[in-house]
């Protein structure tokens, strides 16, 4: 099998079905019975493939995990009850006090709040870098530094770092690349052959297949050498050069409670199977949306990597196939006008999540970035006249149609 | 040749004048041999090296599981 959507429908559950089901059925069970004392010792030592509890480890999970491994040609994969989850669980996993991670600035609102605030209060620190500048990322690292990490695409900046200058300076430095995926999925961008050690993305978006369900993947990609990392290198020897997700599955996932919910799993595996289909078309409807907001005298500026005005034009289409996601920022006169514009619409949805089937729109300055100072979204790159559109699947012209009435209101 | 050997840490005889691990695997009838990882000695056995790696006399063999997408080595 060689296409994503082929792939998606036809990688199998390794164990057959008792009834031979097309579809794994869902296994929404807490626990797992075994038939004698020493099949349940066997398998807590990981000594037999069974499951015994849905918190470590489940079928319906794990079919899904299963899939998003064939797909990205990983080592192996976590899921996690949702993408803050995933980000987290490998923070604790490669970091602890006293350490400190080199950062893209321009990240989601709650990731940086995790990495400032959350992990802040427990001694990492958080180093800002240009990730378009190696010189800027490099005279951040230094011998205390754990972790590279960035966002394919930022939320909302829609900035593109050309990212394998950046994982060869991660390279460079002996730590672990880890990147998140979400605006662009394994489907438009194959982070292992960009030389990413990590990859999260949050599911809840275009993989959910339509917003059913809050989750995260973790992905190793197989390529850092783990004994590098003085956190996971203590594991080597053990688990080989499966000592990263070793130390999540048998610690750090395992007792932080972050397991996908088997119901969610299940959701996302019917996701993924039409994840292909609506990339393409959210992608196709935001380019022609971001050509038409261009064209409008009202609208101050549109940023889309998409249009070749964007400085992360060139970069975006060698990396992500020629497409360039589904959001699309853009600036009205102040926030008074970006309310009135989002009140008006009547299809677009006024909602905070992104990549749904249905398009969305949300003012992120006082929504995502609102515990923020002025000053720190102004450093964020977060404008107070910006709105995001996260277009979905819709026929394109009742999306047009609706914002030219966002438009005649402002 | 009978060769002495530890399985999960069981003591075991295994009729074998030469046996790779992979061999071993089958001839032990390990469940889901695809996903199933493999320690010698406390070392970890990358799963490209299980049909050159010749088991020998007195080897601590372990049979491991990830369950999940990381199950497979």
């Amino acid at each position: 099998m060689k296409g994503f959507t082929t792939k998606a429908l036809h990688t199998r559950y390794p164990k057959k079905d008792v009834h031979g089901a097309l579809r794994p059925p869902l296994y929404d069970s807490v626990a797992f019975e075994f038939e004698s004392a020493e099949r349940i010792q066997e398998a807590f030592e990981g000594k037999l493939p069974a499951h015994t509890y849905s918190r470590i480890s489940n079928p319906t999970v794990e079919d899904f995990e299963t899939k998003i491994r064939v797909l990205t040609g990983s080592r192996g994969v976590i899921a996690l009850s949702s993408g803050m989850a995933a980000i987290t669980n490998v923070m604790l996993a490669l970091c602890s006090a006293g350490s400190n991670i080199v950062s893209s600035r321009h990240l989601f609102g709650n990731t940086i709040s995790l990495f400032e605030k959350t992990l802040g209060d427990w001694g990492l620190e958080v180093r800002y870098a240009d990730m378009n500048n190696p010189g800027s990322i490099e005279s951040r690292i230094d011998e205390e530094t754990r972790v590279l990490y960035l966002e394919t695409i930022t939320n909302p900046q829609l900035e593109v770092a050309d990212i394998s200058v950046v994982s060869a300076c991660a390279e460079r430095a002996g730590i672990p690349l880890v990147l998140d995926g979400t605006l662009t999925t394994p489907y438009l961008f194959s982070s292992r052959d960009y030389g990413v050690a990590v990859e999260v993305v949050s599911t809840t978006k275009y993989v959910s297949g339509g917003a059913t369900g809050v989750g995260g993947i973790i992905i190793d990609n197989g390529l850092f050498d783990w004994s590098r990392s003085s956190k996971i290198s203590p594991l080597t020897g053990q688990y080989g050069q499966f000592a990263f997700l070793a130390k999540l599955r048998r610690e750090v996932f395992r007792n932080s409670g972050s397991c996908m919910a088997p119901h969610h799993a299940w959701m996302n595996t019917l996701g993924l199977e039409t994840l292909a289909l609506r990339i393409q078309k959210s992608c196709d409807n935001a380019m022609e949306i971001a050509r038409f907001l261009a064209g409008q005298e009202k609208i101050r500026g549109v940023n889309y990597p998409g249009l070749p005005t964007s400085q992360s034009h060139a970069v975006a289409a060698r990396q992500f196939n020629g497409r360039f996601g589904g959001l699309v920022a853009f600036e009205l006169e102040d926030r008074e006008q970006c309310f009135r514009f989002i009140d008006s619409l009547g299809i677009i949805r006024n909602a905070t999540n992104l990549n749904d089937n249905k398009s969305l729109i949300i003012h992120p300055a006082s929504t995502i970035f609102s515990e923020y100072s002025v000053q720190e979204r102004r450093d964020m790159g977060i404008a107070d006249n910006m709105l995001r559109l996260s277009v979905g699947i819709e026929e394109l012209e009742d999306l047009t149609d609706d914002i030219k009435n966002g438009i005649e209101s402002i | 040749m009978i060769m002495k050997l530890t399985i999960n840490g069981e003591k075991k005889e295994v009729v074998s004048e030469s046996m790779t691990v992979k061999e071993l695997l089958a001839q032990q009838g390990v469940e889901m041999p695809g996903m199933v990882s493999v320690q010698i000695n406390g070392d970890f056995l990358e799963r490209d090296a299980f049909d050159s790696r010749i088991v020998k006399e007195g080897d601590e063999i372990d049979f491991l599981y990830f369950m999940g997408g990381g199950g497979s080595a």
